[in-house]
């Protein structure tokens, strides 16, 4: 968990003016947007749905920007979204992530089957502890709880998929596959969970029908 | 919903087999008091929604059964969110209660650091307090505690020490239910949570000074107050600030004669509890090295120090040779009894009447402009509020909580003109952001749309003012059936100030509002000097003639108590003329400000925390303060100086106390008559307005003014 | 008469005599004060001083419990704040100014019992005569221990 640290006591930085932060979303995010508020009765409902857009279009993480501009086009404070952000550990608040995101269970049924162990290979071959990414910014490896596949243990979920049960070998094919894969998983599951959140009717105003 | 109109309004329950009677959907929390309990809390607060998030008031409650036989819940529950039924059995003191608060105590302090020597809010703390009263003598945990960073500045008033947070959510509450900037929030979940600004960033309220006095521990403190006292070095009297014309309640907590903090005091009438930024902390002049302690006295180039006496000497020579040509000025912050002793020296003796207060550009005579109709208080239960004109946030603080809890808890429209951005904005049902100098034309277009006739064309209007033609119409639809206006005599520093206050006045009487009409004075007892009459008569000069006459030298002599004109008046070039030129010029003031220079006798006064006097506040409440500190050095009560030199020059015997003084303000104006000294403990009186005729509608001219670029 | 005399008066005194000519001869009690001192007792409460810890910072962090516990009101302090630049005493606070009237002092020992470190403490020193009234108030610089003299490693 983070930890803030008192960097300088002086001279601190003051919250941006609504009129110094950049609107980035792309004009596909604003038109999900405005589906998704038909949605809810307020605009303070959409926050979550709202924040998974802001994360697939600020490529995988919550950069500050991405909070306030979630704040302004949702009329919250910033202090309230950053709330929300932090509250819940899908949302990466802060550091971008690797492209992959890969999530160990270590709940008790994959740890009775060796995830710590998995999970010490991982470490040792991408060379991070659990948090942390790799300097070429493709891997980030999460402790997770239990992601209800015991049937599989250990089980691995690398942003949008299941692998279980997984051995060191497996582990080393699947990573090397990953390797290749350039366009960032962790974008896609945020769009998935957005696509997820929208009707088919919605998804037909978005594209433009 | 039939039904429930029929259900009686209060139930009755049993609390300690103490069958009591209570309105339904009061909390247990509050229902306990009633019988004199207390039930001990940390997250609850009376003013705001509860939350039930510290479980420190958990009670016992059961329901009586039809057979007689009372069925007890199977665990307790927290008395902060449950409302009172018919039927319900509550105990407050069973072993079982005793033994959770225990527990809840001891969970609360696994991560609290036993730093209470160093705490701020050692000696005043709830969690102290509670844990001696309901909290285990010991710990069982062993283990290392969370730790997090200490004393991080949050901001230039507020320190955040989020080591000694419970969580108990009441500051995030502060800045979501009450100032409603919501620039606190919880960041990260478990233990871990922490109340902080987005990225701590700075903690930008103009309230923010509340949340340490609400924070039930020591997690938010005074970057001020910091370490400077304890709880029992201090001692606490009740005051009233002077910063605005809200006029407060506080407690002003001194150690050896000067002043550490500012609290805000509960007066239901006015503040509530809350204090503003600038009442909490801006009164540290009290202690300031520019106090004006002496009396000085000018010899050629140079101010020296000398005694009363002499001043008084010198004083009334030049008063007298000047004749009718003397003049006098009062700022804000000088009493009743100042003010009205003031003008008894200068009739009586002196026998001039160019007295004044006021400091706008345009000083309209009719006094049916200046009325205020409406109570702060009264402001809660308005279902329209027209704010109009400069930022109410910042003008009057306390006025806008109210206006905002209209919001909050009553729903009240409340339609904001401001021509910058504002913190009303944020809750306003229309919000018409005008280019500054349009105040004018937009009134005219808000009265033809809501009456149909009169003022200017909208769709003109719209384009002179930037303000959308939807938002106008908007506005007056809200506003058509009757609103309460909050608007400020700043108005009238505009260079057509008379021509958009009379707007105003012709708007509230064309919506059949002119009974809630409140052109609302701007400084302590601006209010209190207008119902002394502190002005001019048909004869005397005003404010901007007397600073004229001065200036061409027609005036011989000025007298200026507590103001300095170079800060009030808006033309600082006939000022600075008029100073210079003036003969004689008295300053009578509690500190040392600009226009010292020019003087030629320096008087010193008293601060509002070293005499005896009455405030009248914006809605016309009248307020006591009594001598808390000593006076410094030679400084005395300017009421006593005037009574003083009455005396020397007509022998009249002066006045003793500040009662007798407003015994006399009482007999030579009827409407003081409720406001004597004995009346005034407590919440302080309202007196009656003036009686005026009905207000009539007055010509206006509803056009633009340029207003140069430079200014906004 | 005079053997009533004899009984009354002139006996007692001889009884007197007799005592203190017997004493003459046992062990002396008094000392000779200011060239010698008797022992005091170990809990023995007189001049406060405010102790230091090995590594010479204060142990008095200013939170005037002492002087909330006074019931004489002579105990006067004034906190401010440590910075690493400067720092007297570990942790945030320490007393920028602290002050005993000594001629309100009762010498209760309320302080030292009230004090969370240990801080202040009354110990032996209990020639406190002194010709000025402003003499009595003992400033921080008078009650300090002496830094302790830091041992060689």
């Amino acid at each position: 968990m983070d930890v803030i640290q008192i960097s300088d006591l002086r001279g601190r930085p003051r919250a941006p003016r609504p009129e110094e932060v950049n609107l980035n979303f792309s004009e596909k995010a604003v038109r999900e947007l405005e589906q998704l508020l038909n949605h809810y009765p307020d605009k303070k409902s959409a926050i979550l749905p709202c924040l998974w857009i802001a994360q697939r279009e600020y490529g995988g993480y919550l950069p500050s920007e991405a909070i306030a501009e979630v704040a302004l086009r949702l009329d919250r404070s910033y202090a309230e979204i950053e709330g929300v952000a932090t509250f819940y550990t899908m949302y990466h608040v802060g550091h971008p992530t690797g492209k992959h995101l890969i999530e160990v269970c270590t709940c008790l049924s994959c740890h009775l089957c060796g995830a710590y162990r998995l999970a010490d290979h991982i470490k040792s071959k991408l060379g991070i502890d659990w948090g942390e990414t790799t300097p070429d910014g493709m891997f980030t490896i999460e402790e997770v709880e239990c992601l209800d596949a015991c049937d599989r243990a250990p089980v691995l979920q690398i942003s949008d998929q299941y692998y279980g049960p997984v051995d060191d070998k497996t582990v080393d094919a699947i990573l090397e596959k990953l390797k290749s894969e350039t366009s960032p998983s962790t974008v896609r599951l945020a769009d998935e969970i957005v696509q997820a959140q929208l009707h088919k009717r919605d998804q037909e105003k978005v594209s433009g029908n | 919903m039939a039904a429930a109109a029929n259900e009686p309004q209060s139930v009755i329950l049993t609390i300690n087999d103490i069958e009591i009677e209570v309105p339904r959907g009061e909390l247990i929390v509050e229902s306990v008091k009633r019988i004199g309990l207390e039930i001990p809390i940390f997250c609850y607060h009376s003013r705001m929604k509860p939350v039930g998030m510290c479980r420190m008031c958990l009670v016992d409650v059961g329901f009586k059964q039809p057979d007689g036989s009372v069925r007890m819940m199977p665990k307790p529950q927290a008395g902060c969110t449950l409302p009172a039924d018919n039927n319900m059995v509550v105990y407050t003191d069973t072993e079982k209660v005793r033994r959770d608060r225990k527990g809840v105590l001891e969970f609360l302090l696994i991560n609290h650091p036993l730093d209470c020597p160093i705490c701020d809010r050692g000696g005043e703390c709830p969690l102290q307090n509670n844990t001696i009263f309901y909290g285990p003598s010991t710990t069982r945990y062993v283990e290392i505690k969370r730790h997090l960073p200490k004393a991080f500045p949050l901001s230039k008033y507020v320190t955040l020490d989020l080591e000694r947070c419970i969580q108990c959510g009441r500051c995030v509450r502060f800045t979501e239910e009450i100032s409603g900037d919501s620039q606190l929030a919880f960041r990260f979940r478990g233990a871990m949570m922490q109340p902080s600004t987005f990225e701590l960033t700075d903690f930008e309220s103009r309230f923010s000074g509340n949340v340490i006095e609400i924070c039930p521990v020591g997690a938010l403190t005074s970057a001020e107050y910091r370490f400077r006292a304890r709880p029992w070095d201090l001692q606490t009297k009740p005051s009233i600030c002077l910063e605005c014309s809200n006029g407060c309640n506080t407690w002003f907590d001194y150690r050896v004669a000067s002043l550490v903090r500012i609290n805000g005091r509960t007066n239901e009438a006015v503040n509530e509890e809350w204090t503003c930024d600038k009442g909490k902390f801006g009164q540290n002049y009290l202690n300031s090295p520019d106090r004006l302690t002496e009396v000085f006295v000018r010899d050629g180039d140079k101010l020296i120090e000398s005694n009363w006496a002499t001043a008084f000497q010198q004083v009334s020579v030049a008063f007298q040779s000047a004749g009718s040509k003397c003049a006098a000025l009062v700022g804000g912050k000088a009493s009743n009894e100042d003010i009205f002793m003031l003008k008894r020296l200068f009739t009586e003796a002196f026998g001039s009447n160019n007295l004044d207060h006021r400091w706008t550009r345009c000083l309209p005579k009719s006094d049916a402009l200046y009325r205020v109709a409406t109570s702060i208080a009264d402001f809660e239960n308005e279902p329209v509020i027209f704010v109009f004109g400069n930022n109410i946030a910042e003008e009057q603080p306390i006025l806008f909580l109210r206006i905002r809890k209209a919001w909050f808890r009553n729903d009240a429209k409340v339609i904001v003109a401001c021509p910058e951005a504002c913190e009303a904005d944020t809750f306003a049902h229309t919000s018409l952001r005008y280019r500054p100098g349009t105040e004018a034309v937009l009134l005219g277009a808000i009265h033809r749309a809501a009456t149909g006739a009169g003022g200017v064309d909208i769709a003109e209007a719209s384009s002179i003012t930037g303000v959308g033609e939807e938002a106008i119409r908007r506005a007056a639809d809200a506003m058509k059936s009757g609103f309460a206006l909050a608007a400020s005599r700043s108005l009238l520093d505009l260079r057509n100030g008379e021509h958009v206050v009379g707007a105003l006045s012709n708007l509230t009487i064309a919506c059949n509002s002119s009974e809630k009409y409140n052109l609302f004075a701007t400084s302590a007892n601006e209010e209190g000097a207008r119902q002394i009459e502190f002005m001019p008569s048909a004869e005397g000069k005003n404010t901007r003639e007397i600073l004229e006459a001065c200036a061409s030298g027609e005036m011989k002599a000025l007298w200026l108590l507590e103001c300095d004109p170079l800060s009030l008046s808006h033309d600082n070039e006939l000022v600075t003329k008029a100073l210079e030129t003036v003969e004689f010029l008295v300053v009578q003031n509690h500190i040392k400000s600009e226009c010292v220079q020019f003087a030629s006798v320096l008087l010193p006064a008293c601060a509002f925390s070293e005499k005896d006097g009455t405030y009248t506040n914006l809605e016309r409440r009248v307020q006591r303060i009594k001598p808390i500190i000593a006076a410094k050095g030679s400084a005395k009560p300017a009421w006593k100086s005037f009574g003083e030199l009455l005396l020397r020059m007509k022998g009249d015997p002066p006045p003793f106390h500040a009662h007798e003084v407003m015994q006399l303000i009482a007999a030579s104006h009827q409407k003081f008559q409720s406001a004597i000294y004995e009346n005034l403990e407590g919440e302080g009186v309202v007196i009656p307005a003036n009686q005026s005729t009905e207000p009539q509608a007055v010509d206006v001219e509803y056009t633009a003014m340029e207003v140069p670029s430079n200014t906004p | 008469m005079i053997t009533e005399v004899g009984k009354d008066v002139v006996l007692p005194i001889l009884k007197g005599f007799l005592l203190t000519g017997k004493r003459l001869f046992r062990d002396k009690s008094t000392v000779m004060y200011p060239e010698q001192k008797r022992e005091s007792y170990p809990r023995t409460r007189w001049r406060h001083v405010l102790a230091r810890y090995e590594n010479g910072l204060e142990k008095c962090i200013g939170c005037s419990l002492c002087a909330g516990a006074c019931p004489a009101r002579c105990i006067y302090v004034e906190a401010a704040e440590n910075t690493n630049e400067e720092r007297y005493s570990p942790g945030e606070r320490y007393a920028m100014r602290y002050e005993i009237n000594m001629l309100r002092c009762i010498f209760c020992g309320f302080c030292q019992e009230a004090c969370p470190t240990g801080a202040i403490v009354l110990r032996s020193d209990f020639e406190l005569a002194d010709y000025q009234r402003e003499d009595f108030v003992y400033t921080k610089e008078m009650l300090l221990e002496p830094m302790p003299v830091q041992s060689e490693r």
